[in-house]
């Protein structure tokens, strides 16, 4: 995998949302974090380091967090990072923390764990981001790494923690504006440009390859399955909001009903010239149903979203490689 | 049981003797410290206390302790009267109350005075004593107390009677059982000498008849009773309370001779009827005793048959006497006792015996009891009464006799044994009654034996089956089923009679119901299925009563059963599963209660579903019907699930098959099968695999074979069947499971995998073929199978799946928008409902789509 080469990236970004460049470093770290604890749909973590700089924010180091035993279940997170940082500023390292790095399974990330740590993140640092890696996509060949930040509407919602339908209708926040993915620029040393030009020499990597190679459909498959778990949490959440809806509706109309009937009564009382009923408080009376939360369904919508995209990539890669076959196919025969 | 019935005799004479014990013991107290006055209030309370206890006491003799007590007190008071000193000194009250108490006591004691003499010398030397008690009566408590027994008719009188004392011994000695039967006087009995003497004394009754006065009629049978008590005392008794062993042994109860008629009484019906009704009026009423009714009933039969006052009149009291055999029991629920029931028996026999030996006799309910002739003439005897009834209630109270037996004791055993004679009683009143009955009652005693016979599997006509298949002759084996009765020829006679005949629904479904479990019992199962479906007792079974339900439902296992013997796994499914899926098998059968808190069921409902409980000896083995139940189940759903692996809208053959399944694998280690289940869902699993050998080698194994197959009649064929329905199912599921493997496969190699004949393997993929289950086809000359392959891969199965599911997905969404769109859109504010109105064009077409997918 040739490191891009690199060049930091111009023009006039949002402040708070500044551009990145990583290290190479960072990402081979991580990437090593994961062959060595991650396996099948475990998840590593990480915690990312460095700094701001103009609209850059250069991502220079990174340490993983330790893995959860059974046996150290009162192990101190923070008190580790703290320690790790200082260890690092000692050895003057770049010991700001600039966000966490987090690994997936078939690009399943988007999920409430992650919203809830991204907004604790950016809500103590601004600047911070989450980066996602990929090591099954990166395992065939392209590495796979995105890093995200929650919008500021997301924010906002997540400080009043209000996920009500109507909170969520009055910040328009729909699954497509909930992360903002940032891009990233892999800027190595010179020093690394130079090895990685020497390594290319010197490897001999067969001239045969497997272009053509489809190699999808086990992927294809566990996304598909995957999707498939989502649609189903999907429909169940529909089920729950319809329920509601009606409830509510149910609820509205014998609300009215009952205004009205007041209303004729007080009209009838004061045509006899009697005092007309006190006002009740109606709200008491109808206690309007309990409104299902909207966040985890925006989630799920955002990881089908996520899903969907996974699969065009592949699929429209798939095709293209299959007009291909067919194209050589016909030419040879 | 016995014990039983002990132990509820001797708690109300125990309370009564308490009672009295306690009384004396304050009276001794007060002895001891002087109180005369308390000694007469205690006195009182004493004699009063003696009055309730009379029952006992007429049962058990006069009470030692309560003689001493008698004895003591009067001595006592004589030497306070003696002592002029004492008496000085004594307070005003406490002399007043010494004069009164002693003239009580020397009144009351007057009655006693045979056995205060006994107690006091304690002799064998017995003075006989009349009863003379028509001297100063006042309103002392011992003259109450001779009133009261005058009115009662429990009339003493004391009279020396050698042979009865005699008598007395021997049946003394004897155990229960001979008393029962010797107060029968009639055949069986175990103790000649006994049988001897008492017709000695009905010899002697008869002599001293003509010296005796009318209004002594009631002595006689005041006399049995009382010897009869005193016998039953005497063997309950035997073990414990040697206070009482003493009086009785030592110095045996005064006996008296009483005759049930006066001397010089002609015995004629007449005088019979009255002394009848006289002693049915009794019935009933409070404080009655039971056990001597019957006694008396008997006695009275004995002297009706002794001075031949004909058939009518004997055919009369026998009816009384087990009528009030049943009564004996105040209690729906309790039981008869053994004794009883031996009784009961008895009795009926002897009845039918006259009736038989007697054609002229007309029995009926409908008989009024004033258009009864009972007198010898050359008409007809008429007497009131339903034989019918009685053996029926003689049936009921058998099962209730083994309902209430511990199915695991001996002593079930020993109960079960009546049962033939019940069967004997029930055919002779038959035979009786297909001479003399109406159709009606016809029905009903054919429904008695019916459901005397329907569970029973006829053994002497399988083995008749089985030698004449086994290749003896034609004749020969004619021969051999007309040596008896086969019980299907019998069940199909009864059965067709009451088809033909009853006017009552219920016997005739419950014959019906009958008729299928025995033919389905006997592996008639073609029979069976069509009688079932004939009588369409299926669709209106729900409106039955519940002990025709426990009996639909009975029959249905029995012919799931059976449909799986004769290897129609299908039908077996089907008619087990009712009972199986609900989980309450055992309730469903009758054969159990389930455990429940007492909010869903009240005592009083559990006492109901109690008495609807079937006997043990009719259960259906609740394992035997899991095992074919799942069995079966397993033999459907393994191919089934194997054939629809992708298919997201796969139903459930068998939940319960299911649920076993994954109650199997939530197991988080596996060891090797135990229960009968284990086994079947480790067959499961070889069977999926398609493993036919492992699959078989847990479902027929020693294991097995003791808990479910050799319950069966033909278990070797059974087995057999078996076996090769697992082979097949196993083809099958491999088939299902592989194909895709496969391009194509030779049927030779199938047959060998899994031992089948070619011509069943080609058969079995041809099925598969034809029903689109499997997409090949035959080569002919190459003798193999070629797959086509347009089965869906795994990715399109999901991909199909997925289509589904957003299709689910999209008509709950379309759901939410029709709800704000829709008829409640009402009530939403406008500006809120604008947003909405710009996508109306869209929505309409959408809508129509949406309906029309719903139409």
């Amino acid at each position: 995998m040739p490191p891009q080469k690199c060049a930091a990236r111009g023009g006039p970004p949002p402040p708070s949302a500044p551009s990145y460049a990583t290290v190479s470093e960072v990402v081979l770290k991580i990437i090593k974090h994961y062959h060595e604890e991650g396996q099948g749909s475990e998840v590593v973590q990480g915690v990312l380091l460095g700094l701001v700089v103009e609209d850059r924010l250069e991502i220079t180091n990174c340490f993983p967090f330790p893995q959860h035993t059974e046996e150290d279940a009162d192990f101190d997170e923070v008190q580790y990072q703290m320690e790790m940082m200082r260890s690092l500023r000692h050895v003057n390292i770049d010991h700001l923390h600039v966000g966490w790095y987090q690994s997936t399974y078939y690009g399943s990330f988007v999920s409430r764990a992650l919203l809830d740590s991204q907004f604790s993140y950016q809500h103590a640092i601004e600047e911070s981001v989450v980066l996602i890696y990929d090591p099954i996509k990166t395992a065939q060949g392209s590495l796979s790494l995105k890093a995200y930040r929650l919008t500021p509407k997301l924010m906002e919602i997540c400080k009043e923690k209000d996920f009500t339908p109507e909170g969520l209708k009055k910040a328009s926040i729909a699954y497509e504006n909930m992360f903002e993915e940032v891009p990233i620029i892999i800027k190595n040393s010179h020093l690394i440009n130079v090895l990685m030009w020497e390594l290319e020499e010197k490897s001999a990597v067969s001239d045969k390859q497997e272009l053509l190679n489809l190699s999808s459909s086990n992927h294809l498959e566990k996304s598909l399955q995957l999707l498939m778990d989502r649609v189903d949490d999907m429909t169940q959440d529909i089920v729950k909001y319809n329920t509601y809806s009606r409830n509510l509706s149910k609820q509205q109309q014998q609300k009215h009903q009952y205004l009205q009937r007041r209303q004729q009564e007080n009209a009838q009382r004061q045509s006899r010239g009697e005092p007309s009923l006190p006002e009740e408080d109606i709200t008491k009376m109808f206690k309007p149903p309990q409104a299902p939360p909207r966040m985890d369904t925006l989630l799920i919508a955002g990881q089908i979203n996520t899903y969907c995209q996974n699969i065009k990539e592949f699929t429209s890669q798939n095709l293209g490689k299959l007009f291909m076959a067919e194209a050589l196919q016909g030419h040879s025969s | 049981s016995p014990e039983d019935t002990k132990r509820v005799v001797r708690s109300t004479k125990d309370k009564r003797f308490e009672e009295l014990t306690n009384i004396i013991k304050t009276i001794r107290n007060a002895m001891k410290i002087r109180d005369v006055s308390k000694c007469l209030e205690e006195f009182e309370q004493l004699c009063k206390a003696f009055l309730k206890s009379k029952t006992v006491v007429d049962k058990e003799g006069v009470p030692t302790f309560y003689i001493r007590l008698l004895a003591d007190l009067e001595d006592y008071l004589n030497e306070l009267w003696e002592d002029k000193e004492g008496k000085k000194k004594m307070n005003k009250n406490n002399a007043k109350a010494l004069s009164t108490l002693r003239q009580k006591i020397r009144k009351y004691n007057r009655d006693y005075e045979a056995e205060i003499v006994r107690y006091k010398e304690s002799d064998e030397s017995e003075d006989d004593k009349e009863d003379d008690d028509d001297d100063d009566v006042g309103m002392s408590p011992s003259a109450f107390l001779k009133k009261q027994r005058a009115e009662s008719g429990v009339f003493l009188q004391d009279e020396e009677d050698e042979e009865d004392s005699d008598d007395d011994e021997d049946w003394g000695s004897d155990s229960d059982d001979s008393d029962s039967e010797s107060d029968d006087d009639e055949g069986k009995h175990t103790s000649l000498a006994s049988r001897f003497l008492k017709k000695t004394t009905t010899d002697e009754d008869r002599r001293q008849i003509e010296k005796k006065k009318e209004d002594k009629v009631k002595k006689k049978q005041d006399r049995k009773l009382r010897r009869v008590e005193e016998d039953d005392e005497e063997g309950m008794e035997g073990e414990g309370e040697g206070e009482w062993k003493k009086v009785e042994g030592g110095a045996p109860l005064v006996k008296e001779k009483r005759n049930m008629f006066a001397k010089g009484t002609e015995i004629n019906i007449p005088v019979v009827l009255k002394k009848l009704n006289e002693i049915l009026q009794a019935r009933g009423k409070k404080g009655t005793d039971r056990a001597a009714q019957i006694e008396l009933l008997h006695c009275l039969a004995a002297i009706a048959a002794e001075n031949n006052l004909g058939e009518g009149i004997l055919v009369k009291i026998r009816f009384n006497i087990i009528a009030s055999l049943y009564d004996y029991n105040p209690n729906l629920a309790a039981y008869m006792k053994p004794e009883m029931w031996g009784k009961c028996l008895d009795c009926i026999n002897e009845l039918l015996d006259i009736l038989f030996d007697n054609s002229n006799i007309f029995i009926g309910e409908n008989i009024a009891e004033d258009s009864e002739s009972l007198a010898v003439s050359d008409q007809p005897f008429r007497v009131r009464g339903c034989i019918l009834t009685l053996v029926e209630r003689m049936d009921e109270e058998f099962t209730k006799i083994m309902q209430n037996t511990d199915p695991h004791s001996q002593e079930y055993v020993d109960n079960l044994k009546d049962e033939s004679r019940v069967c004997q009683i029930i055919d002779r009143l038959l035979k009786y009654l297909e001479l003399k009955g109406s159709t009606e009652e016809i029905c009903r005693v054919y429904l008695r034996r019916i459901m005397h016979t329907y569970y029973k599997f006829d053994y002497k006509a399988h083995n008749r089956a089985l030698a004449g298949q086994k290749g003896e002759s034609k004749s020969e084996q004619d021969q051999a089923e007309n040596e008896g009765e086969d019980s299907s020829i019998l069940m199909d006679r009864l059965c067709k009679f009451i088809y033909a005949k009853d006017r009552t629904d219920r016997i005739r479904t419950c014959a019906i119901l009958c008729h299928i479990y025995h033919h389905a019992l006997h592996n008639r199962w073609y029979q069976a299925r069509d009688l079932m479906l004939m009588s369409h007792l299926q669709d209106n079974i729900q409106h039955a009563d519940p002990p025709v339900q426990i009996l639909y439902n009975r029959t249905m296992v029995q012919l799931g059963i059976c449909a799986f013997r004769q290897g129609m796994i299908k039908d077996a499914h089907n008619a087990l599963l009712d009972i199986q899926s609900s989980g309450r098998a055992k309730e469903l059968l009758g054969q159990g209660l389930l455990m429940r808190n007492m909010q869903e069921r009240n005592p009083e409902q559990e006492k109901i579903e109690k008495r609807r409980q079937v006997p043990f000896h009719m259960h259906i083995n609740l394992e035997l019907l899991e095992c074919v139940y799942l069995v079966s189940a397993m033999l459907l759903e393994i191919p089934y699930m194997a054939a629809h692996e992708f298919d997201a809208r796969r139903r459930m053959i068998s939940k319960q098959f299911h649920h076993q399944l994954r109650v199997g694998e939530r197991q988080p280690l596996l060891g090797p099968p135990e229960s009968m289940r284990e086994h079947v869902v480790a067959a499961s699993k070889a069977m999926k695999m398609g493993d036919w050998k492992i699959c078989h080698s847990y479902i027929i194994n020693e294991k097995m074979n003791g808990k479910v197959w050799d319950l069966f009649p033909e278990a070797q064929r059974v087995r057999e069947m078996l076996v090769r329905k697992i082979q097949e199912e196993s083809l099958r599921t491999y088939l299902f499971t592989y194909s895709s493997v496969y391009d194509s496969i030779s049927m030779e190699i199938l047959a060998d995998m899994f031992h089948l004949e070619l011509h069943t393997v080609h058969s079995i993929i041809s099925k598969m073929i034809i029903n689109e289950e499997l997409m090949a086809s035959l080569d002919q000359p190459t003798q193999t199978v070629v797959m086509h392959r347009t089965e869906p891969t795994s990715l399109q199965n999901m991909a199909l799946q997925l289509a589904e599911k957003l299709g689910g997905l999209v008509e709950n969404n379309e759901r939410v928008f029709d709800l704000k769109q829709g008829i409640y859109g009402g009530y939403f504010s406008r500006d809120q409902k604008g947003g909405y109105q710009q996508k109306q064009g869209y929505q309409r077409d959408y809508q129509r789509d949406y309906q029309r997918s719903y139409r």
